[in-house]
């Protein structure tokens, strides 16, 4: 017994003094690999990994080409000569596409079911985004105007009506029509990075369909 | 052969000579229980009055032996710490049987607590009102947390959420961070929005909880400001137990318990199981939060005490908890803390003993993330702590008690820059003197330096308090010194909340200080308890964050000087038929010195109700307790913005009132089955504010547990 009680005072006494079993978890890394992941040619799919914290950035991606983009609307930087779409924050905008939500929850089943060009696809209205923040408490906020594509952006549903506000996913494919006329089919599936924290996006895409 | 003659006279002397006097020796024997439950009490007191040298102790299985040396009638007294002292008349004869049952005092004055004086004390004797709620109280209210529990046995205590359904404490006007928790008398690692993890905080090993209000720094340093509330685990007395147990209620609440303990005498052991679980919960109207998150926890511990000596005893102990949090469709919350300690209790003589320690407190948080899987950490509040307390006794007159602690604590932290780091060190050394200065009159007195090595502080809490009997009554006045050391997350936060402001730590924050106050009258008298307790509190510096200009964020910063005073009330009464009932109200105004806004949410009126009826037969007892609780409304002044302090607007909240009905009953040697309503009156708030109660209306709960023990051990020999 006095051989066990020594044991637990020596297992105590060797304890790191910032802690133990640090082991549990995951380390993420710092310098997260955003763009294009996961690419398959053949297929044309791949995942496209976003950071959307900053307010005052619209995020352009080109679908053709690869390429990610970003501007700053506050500072009227220019945005890319050719993309897509784009995302700031949660807001997803067009480059004079359309698109409609469709009722699959995985890019399979679409490209089972075929018909891209079948439904209602809508084209982004005028509207105005958020980019400050830092006047929410005295109960307003800093906009700026901006198009937004109504149908895309319903890919994450953010209620502010509680606090802290609730996040869901639609978990739903969108098929995006592009201002050529060729269609690309999109599956958002997260808004946080790996270390959960907010103002992140994960894109499935196959492109084109 | 004159050798062998006078050998063999001696012997036959003194074989004949024992002889007569084993002739005249009986024994009495017999076992001490407890009328109610019918167990066995270990450790009971039985002396012969008529010979002060015959006495016993009850063993493990609470049975005595005593040896006449005559067969004269005699008379027995039996006595054991919580129960009425009993007194038996032995008739003239031989030999016997004499059982005994004692009956529990429930006034509990005959109660040992330790938390007040940080030595074992009389209830009764304690210079400091002390509140206990033993394991039958807790066991007979049937609650799922450590919350509900403390809310429906006393007033003035809530427990309400803050930003995202963070827990948050009001006790009588100080937050979470100015009440001391402590578990076997050790601070708890970690926090969220001031307030250490509740939910770690598991009754099924609680033997009882001991609640001191008013400050207590003197003895237990930084943050006993409002109070110490100490939570003591059960002492493993029994040659062996086992008990398994479960509970489910509404939203698929369930909680399943077990717990094993062993005692050779030299050697205990101690391991404790608890899993709960409850679905999320929507709430019927709009309000501050819509949905409850679902969670999970589960936690295990294990403490082993060895006795190497009658005078030395070694303790050992080992825990983990785990709590998950449901908070996001693709993320949930986890929190985990592990904990160990080793002690060394020492009777250096008869009069004077030494305690050295060392306690291990981990508490993690981290993120994971369902989708990938990744489950990584965000927070760790390690802390070492050694710890050594001596205590000695001048006879019965009075107790000196020394002790120091030095601690280690590290803080990892999102809400520092880069999730940094920090450490402090700190350190401290008390004296207290305790004396009992005539039968009626006793006086304590303490002193305590704390050192922190970040904060650079130095603070010195002194106590003093007497108390004077004077038949029934007793009186008790204290003054006592209360502090809070600014923490490393109040020093070195550089958080960015939500792209919305900034919030920055203050390295040079001074500590939060109060002077407390108490005046207390206690009557009691038979099985009538009446106490009516005055306190008033002086709080400087408390530290709070405050809009920062120049920074455009906000800033931890010391408030202004601010009073809490108030009345507590309390009666209980006990009839033999098995009635008992206890009130409780309090009345808290809080006020800024220097401010006509009234910014406190603190409820200036709360009163709880137990109405309880039980009996118990040989196979088969019940109880039924009644429970309410109820909080008056509060109106107060709210800033309109966050940056600019000048403009309020005043904000009622309603009150409310609670009713639960709880059923236990104890089926042969050990089953016990509990049955609960709560709110009775099926309460929903029209609109669920941060402090309203989170509930959806009246729930039910029913659980079963088994003491499998007893099924293996005689109930009375």
């Amino acid at each position: 017994m006095k051989k066990a009680f020594c044991l637990l005072a020596l297992a105590f006494a060797l304890a790191s003094c910032n802690g133990i079993l640090s082991g549990l978890y995951d380390e993420v890394e710092t310098t997260a690999p955003f763009g294009f992941k996961l690419v398959n040619e053949a297929e044309g799919s791949g995942t496209i990994y976003l950071d959307v914290r900053d307010y005052e950035k619209w995020t352009y991606i080109n679908l053709r080409e690869r390429t990610i983009d970003s501007a700053n609307m506050v500072n009227d930087e220019p945005e890319p000569q050719h993309w897509d779409f784009a995302l700031h924050r949660y807001d997803v905008k067009t480059n004079g596409g359309a698109a409609r939500e469709t009722e699959f929850l995985t890019m399979d089943a679409l490209t089972a079911h075929g018909h891209y060009d079948e439904g209602t696809f809508v084209a982004d209205t005028a509207g105005r985004v958020v980019v400050d923040m830092s006047t929410m408490m005295d109960g307003y906020l800093g906009y700026h105007d901006s198009n937004i594509n109504m149908v895309l952006s319903r890919w994450l549903n953010v209620d502010t009506s509680t606090m802290p506000p609730i996040y869901t996913l639609s978990g739903k494919v969108y098929v995006l029509r592009l201002a050529d006329g060729t269609f690309a089919a999109l599956l958002f599936t997260d808004f946080m990075d790996e270390a959960s924290v907010k103002g992140f996006a994960t894109i499935k895409y196959i492109y084109p369909l | 052969m004159i050798n062998k003659q006078f050998r063999l006279f001696v012997l036959l002397a003194l074989v004949l000579g024992v002889g007569f006097d084993l002739m005249a020796q009986r024994t009495v024997q017999g076992t001490v229980s407890d009328a109610a439950t019918g167990e066995a009490i270990i450790g009971a007191a039985v002396r012969v009055k008529e010979h002060s040298a015959v006495g016993s102790v009850t063993d493990q299985k609470g049975h005595y032996t005593l040896q006449l040396p005559d067969g004269k009638a005699c008379h027995i007294e039996v006595s054991f710490l919580g129960y009425h002292t009993k007194n038996q008349q032995i008739k003239s004869g031989s030999s016997m049987i004499l059982d005994v049952a004692l009956d529990e005092n429930v006034s509990m004055l005959e109660t040992v607590v330790v938390t007040a004086t940080r030595t074992p004390k009389l209830l009764k004797d304690v210079p400091v009102i002390t509140r206990v709620i033993d394991a039958k109280e807790i066991l007979a209210t049937d609650v799922g947390n450590v919350q509900d529990l403390l809310q429906a046995e006393l007033p003035g205590i809530e427990f309400t959420y803050s930003m995202n359904q963070q827990v948050s404490l009001n006790m009588q006007g100080f937050g979470g961070n100015s009440v001391l928790f402590l578990v076997d008398g050790e601070r708890m690692a970690g926090e969220t929005l001031d307030n250490v993890d509740y939910s770690r905080l598991g009754l099924n090993d609680v033997g009882r909880i001991e609640i001191v209000k008013g400050a207590a720094s003197s003895l237990y340093g930084s943050n006993a400001v409002g109070g110490v509330v100490n939570l003591i685990s059960r002492e493993a007395k029994e040659p062996w137990t086992l008990n398994v147990g479960s509970r489910w209620g509404s939203h698929n609440d369930w909680r399943n318990c077990a717990s094993l303990s062993f005692n050779t005498g030299r050697f205990s052991s101690s391991t404790n199981f608890q899993h709960t679980s409850c679905d999320p919960i929507a709430m019927k109207n709009d309000g501050d939060f819509g949905t409850i998150y679902g969670n999970h926890t589960f936690s295990l511990k294990e403490k082993i005490t060895v006795s190497p000596t009658h005078r030395m005893k070694l303790t050992a102990r080992a825990g983990y908890f785990f709590r998950e949090r449901e908070s996001l469709e693709t993320a949930h919350d986890r929190y985990r803390d592990f904990s160990g300690g080793l002690k060394a209790e020492y009777d250096l003589e008869e009069s004077s003993d030494l305690t050295l320690s060392y306690a291990f407190d981990q508490y993690d948080k981290s993120s994971y993330a369902l989708q990938s899987g990744l489950d990584v950490r965000s927070y760790s509040n390690v802390q070492h702590n050694l710890r050594g307390l001596f205590n000695h006794g001048f006879g019965k007159k009075s107790t000196l008690t020394l002790g120091g602690d030095y601690m280690r604590d590290y803080l990892m932290s999102y809400q520092f820059s880069d999730n940094g780091a920090h450490i402090q060190h700190t350190a401290d050394a008390f004296a207290q003197f305790d004396w009992n200065a005539t039968e009626k009159l006793s006086v304590i007195a303490a002193l305590r330096y704390d050192f922190f090595s970040q904060a650079k502080l130095h603070h010195v809490s002194p106590k003093l308090g007497m108390m004077y009997k004077l038949g029934k009554v007793a009186l008790r006045a204290s003054y006592a010194d209360g502090f809070r050391a600014p923490t490393l997350k109040e020093m070195y936060m550089s958080f960015d909340m939500a792209n919305i402001f900034m919030i920055y730590g203050n390295p040079n924050l001074r500590p939060e200080t109060s002077h407390n106050f108490n005046l207390a009258a206690e009557y009691t008298r038979n099985h009538y308890n009446v106490t009516l307790l005055g306190f008033h509190n002086r709080v400087s510096d408390r530290i709070t964050t405050v809009w920062n200009q120049a920074l455009n964020g906000m800033m931890y910063e010391n408030m202004s000087p601010l009073t809490i005073s108030g009345l507590d009330f309390s009666a209980s009464a006990r009839w033999d038929c098995g009635l008992r009932v206890r009130l409780s109200y309090i009345f808290t105004h809080e006020s800024l010195n220097d401010s006509d806004s009234h910014t406190s949410t603190t409820r200036p009126h709360s009163a709880t109700a137990r109405v309880e009826y039980g009996k118990n037969w040989k196979n088969y007892g019940f109880n039924v307790a009644l429970t309410g609780r109820a909080l008056s409304a509060v109106t107060c002044d709210e800033y309109t913005s966050l940056t600019d302090l000048t403009e309020t607007e005043r904000v009622t909240y309603p009150g409310y009132t609670i009713w639960k009905l709880s059923v236990l009953q104890h089926i042969g040697r050990g089953l016990n089955l509990t049955a609960t309503v709560d709110n009775l009156f099926n309460y929903v708030p029209e609109y669920y504010y941060s402090n309203s109660p989170a509930t959806t209306g009246t729930t039910f709960a029913v659980g079963l547990s088994v003491d499998i023990d007893k099924y293996f051990k005689d109930k009375k020999l």
